[in-house]
């Protein structure tokens, strides 16, 4: 039972120590960290329909983050989650386009797998670097990154453009009313059960198939897995895969979803934002959900604070920024490290048979 | 009056005659023993007594009465039962259904779970078998697992027992209890045909020999009064092996000791390992039952020896056969397969991981075969490896407790516990005590000489010379990846000691 318990409680003093570290920080720029924390958690959960801004980014957060977490169970530390994201999106996006006829039914579905296989496309070439040849995929995924955001620009501006706008934004053409899976407010009863079975599923691939357990042994380990006559090369490939396809398909699920079209750099933090929750987490898909919340109230108040309570946003960046610092932190005593860390940076010293 | 009667049988497998023209009658109520080296037909020879292998030519009969030939349901009806030489039952059955299944006992076919081990209960305690209907087979040791085949061997009214080698999977304690358990069902009237191998275990318990020779029985019904060990071992060998040298078979025989064999390399060279020269022609055939110790300075081909069996360090000539499938270029998953087990050099990086629970680790060999995406049971996995775990004697307080957290000697026989299991044919122990106390020495030292007497090949490789003379049957040393010389007991330190440095000079 403490064993269950333990990560739960580790988190929960990372967060808090984080908050009391923002605390000074806000305090010693002039900021009465009392009423921040009071106009965040407002602008997070009691403000009128702060719930609903907050689900809105929980809902991508967690998808995104299951991808990351897949990847980093298995020890692969795809950091490409934003561009994957924006990959799914400018697939799904040229997709909808194309067929922005056709009916709903057909559409919508053809639409999210081009979402997923964009996502899983954007992954898997830094997936085949990394098994070939050793390419780290820390370098791989981040480059990654900068090339989707180019290109999400491009097209946006480009192929897709939206010949009515003002021309000010590089914004695409809406998708057609009819594929919309929520409105600009971004909470459904269709996302959410997407989001639910989505849920589910990773929580199957993780804790119930032999990729599952077999991917968390060679996250911890890869030469043991090596000496039990594993393929490490598929585990690797298909978590790649995976983590790609969920950043993939919550970039389908933004454009039809809350955005409506393909945006310039739209959603610009979610990718790191995955990542994070993937970590506070201690990359297990139940803790993921609720992290997800968080963040996702996180997020909600970046917004609020600047334009209802006059405080500025930047204290929302200075939360993650410390939360990211603690949970990441390697000098903490062995107890309190997150697992998969340390393994991760063995590997990549490990000697590989 | 006879329990079986052969007359005139002979089997064929394509080119290979595996008996030829056999003919005995096995008088009911006694022991009776076939013998004969590997290959000898023994196991073709039990299958066509059973009904299971159909013979090209002859038949059989059970006293006066014709019996069927290669029909398996037609010799049970007639109350012939074989035991099988690697069981046969369904591992995940219990007990109870395990006797249910294929059983010729009238009378139902829907059970509650209850009433299925009542329908047995009788059954199991009077063949005073140690187990519980309703334990699951493959929780069960070797030795009750056989007494629980023995039992549904016997469910029908058996009146021929077959057993083809039994006492190949026990340890000698466990063959002296079989052989009880043979005599009293004996004594209760059934007659029992044992095919056996050792010599010692032929004298203990059978009432008549039979010698099978390159598939031809070339002894009959020998009464055990007055037969001494040397004249048996004559009889198996044969004076002469060049008068037998019929056409058939001697190269089909050659290719079947071969196959017994749990490992041969011939002429095997590699590339060099990190941490090792190449192998350099390379031959060594490691038989079955047998323990074959490595022996070298450290840092002379023993670790690129186990890398080239684990198929991590590539063969760039030669032949690898592994129980006489050849596995030259098989990844280390295939050679698994085929019965491959390896202890590696280094515990915690190799063989264990020491930040996952222990379940994960005891689990890993059977979550990498088959489909990655197939869906497993965690709590049946955390049962099952709880339950060898404790049977290895390991001490561990949750199953869902890192490796990290062990002990080195507990942590080793995590490894034993996954690596020694009843398929494995060949065991690779690289520095299998290394970092152990001497009660943990003592264990491994143990778990791999039962594991020798089963019948597995088992290769070790340790720096410590005395360690080796101890264990092995063989010693062969290395030296700058070729083998240098090879030693069987008794052992002589120093000339063993001049092999592993003299090539240098």
């Amino acid at each position: 039972m403490s064993a269950r318990l333990f990560p739960v409680v580790r988190a929960l003093t990372f967060v808090a120590l984080a908050l009391v570290a923002c605390a000074i920080v806000f305090q010693l720029a002039g900021y009465p960290s009392a009423g921040m924390f009071a106009a965040i958690a407002e602008g997070a959960f009691l403000a009128p329909h702060a719930i609903v801004h907050t689900i809105r980014w929980a809902m991508p957060l967690f998808i995104t983050a299951l991808g990351v977490l897949v990847a980093f169970r298995c020890g692969y530390f795809n950091i490409g989650a934003q561009g994957q994201f924006y990959a799914g999106a400018i697939t799904a996006g040229l997709v909808a386009d194309a067929l922005h006829a056709g009916p709903p039914v057909l559409v919508i579905p053809l639409v999210l797998a081009a979402g997923i296989a964009g996502g899983a496309l954007w992954a898997l070439w830094p997936g085949l670097l990394r098994v070939l040849s050793g390419t780290d995929e820390v370098i791989t995924t981040l480059m990654g990154n900068f090339i989707a955001t180019l290109a999400l620009a491009y097209v946006a501006s480009g192929p897709l453009k939206d010949g009515s706008g003002s021309g000010e934004v590089a914004a695409a053409r809406p998708v057609a009313e009819g594929f919309r899976l929520s409105t600009s407010s971004g909470v459904s009863f269709s996302l959410a059960a997407i989001v639910i079975v989505v849920g589910l599923l990773m929580w199957l691939l993780v804790d119930r198939t032999a990729f599952g357990v077999l991917g968390s042994l060679a996250g911890r380990n890869p030469v043991m897995v090596v000496w039990q006559g594993a393929r490490s090369g598929r585990i690797a490939i298909g978590a790649f895969l995976f983590s790609g396809s969920l950043a993939g398909l919550a970039g389908a699920l933004e454009l039809l979803g809350p955005s409506g079209r393909l945006l310039s750099g739209f959603a610009p933090t979610l990718g790191f934002g995955a990542i994070l929750i993937a970590l506070v987490a201690g990359l297990s898909v139940s803790a993921a959900a609720v992290a997800s919340i968080f963040f996702g109230g996180l997020a909600a108040a970046s917004l609020y604070l600047p334009v209802i309570a006059g405080f500025p946003a930047a204290a929302i960046d200075i939360i993650n920024a410390a939360i990211t610092l603690l949970i990441t932190a390697r000098a903490w005593p062995a107890k309190l490290t997150v697992r998969a860390w340390p393994a991760m940076l063995r590997r990549r010293t490990a000697t590989t048979p | 009056m006879s329990a079986l009667a052969c007359d005139d049988v002979t089997v064929t497998y394509g080119e290979t005659v595996a008996l030829s023209g056999v003919s005995v009658a096995f008088d009911a109520g006694r022991i009776h023993a076939v013998v004969g080296q590997n290959g000898a037909g023994k196991t073709t020879f039990a299958r066509v007594c059973a009904g299971i292998v159909r013979p090209s030519s002859g038949a059989l009969t059970i006293g006066d009465e014709p019996v069927p030939v290669g029909n398996v349901r037609a010799s049970r009806a007639c109350g012939v039962e074989l035991v099988h030489q690697s069981f046969a039952l369904p591992p995940s059955f219990t007990v109870a259904e395990a006797l249910e299944f294929g059983s010729t006992r009238p009378g139902g076919l829907v059970f509650s779970r209850r009433a299925l081990e009542a329908r047995w209960r009788a059954h199991l305690e009077n063949l005073d078998v140690p187990a519980r209907l309703s334990d699951r087979i493959r929780d069960l040791p070797v030795e009750t697992q056989q007494g629980v085949e023995i039992a549904r061997a016997l469910v029908s009214d058996a009146k021929l027992l077959i057993l083809d080698e039994p006492t190949a999977v026990l340890a000698p304690l466990a063959i002296d209890r079989l052989f009880a358990r043979l005599r009293r069902l004996n004594a209760s009237g059934v007659t029992v045909l044992l095919i056996l191998h050792k010599i010692r275990e032929v004298l203990a318990i059978a009432e008549t020999v039979s010698v099978l020779r390159a598939g031809r029985l070339v002894e009959a019904l020998l009464p055990r009064e007055g037969m001494s060990p040397a004249s048996l071992a004559r009889a198996i060998v044969g004076s002469s092996d060049v008068d037998l040298a019929a056409p058939i078979a001697l190269e089909a025989l050659a290719a079947e000791s071969e196959r017994v064999a749990a490992v041969h390399l011939s002429g095997v060279s590699t590339r060099a390992v990190l941490g090792g020269p190449a192998l350099d022609d390379v031959s060594l055939t490691v038989g079955c039952g047998e323990i074959v110790g490595i022996a070298g300075v450290e840092g002379n081909g023993q670790r690129t020896l186990v890398d080239a069996l684990a198929a991590l360090a590539p063969i760039t000539s030669g032949t690898l056969r592994l129980a006489g499938h050849d596995v030259t270029s098989a990844p280390l998953l295939e050679r698994r397969g085929h019965g491959l087990r390896i202890i590696p050099f280094e515990r915690n990086i190799e063989g264990l991981s020491l930040a996952s629970a222990l379940w994960q680790n005891w689990s890993a060999r059977l979550l990498v075969v088959g489909r990655l995406l197939r869906l497993i049971d965690p709590p049946r996995l955390r049962a099952t490896s709880r339950t060898v775990l404790e049977r290895w004697g390991v001490r561990f307080g949750s199953v869902d407790q890192n490796a990290g957290t062990l002990s080195g000697g507990n942590a080793q026989k995590v490894v034993l516990a996954r690596e020694i299991d009843d398929d494995a044919t060949l065991i690779v122990a690289a520095q299998p005590t290394r970092g152990l106390d001497i009660a943990a020495m003592a264990f491994v030292w143990r778990a791999l000489s039962e594991a020798r007497d089963r019948g597995c090949g088992v290769i070790v490789i340790s720096s410590d010379l005395d360690e080796l003379f101890d264990i092995s049957d063989r010693v062969v040393v290395f030296v700058s990846g070729r083998i240098a010389g090879e030693f069987r007991p008794p052992y002589d330190v120093r000339t063993v000691g001049e092999a592993m440095t003299a090539a240098h000079a």
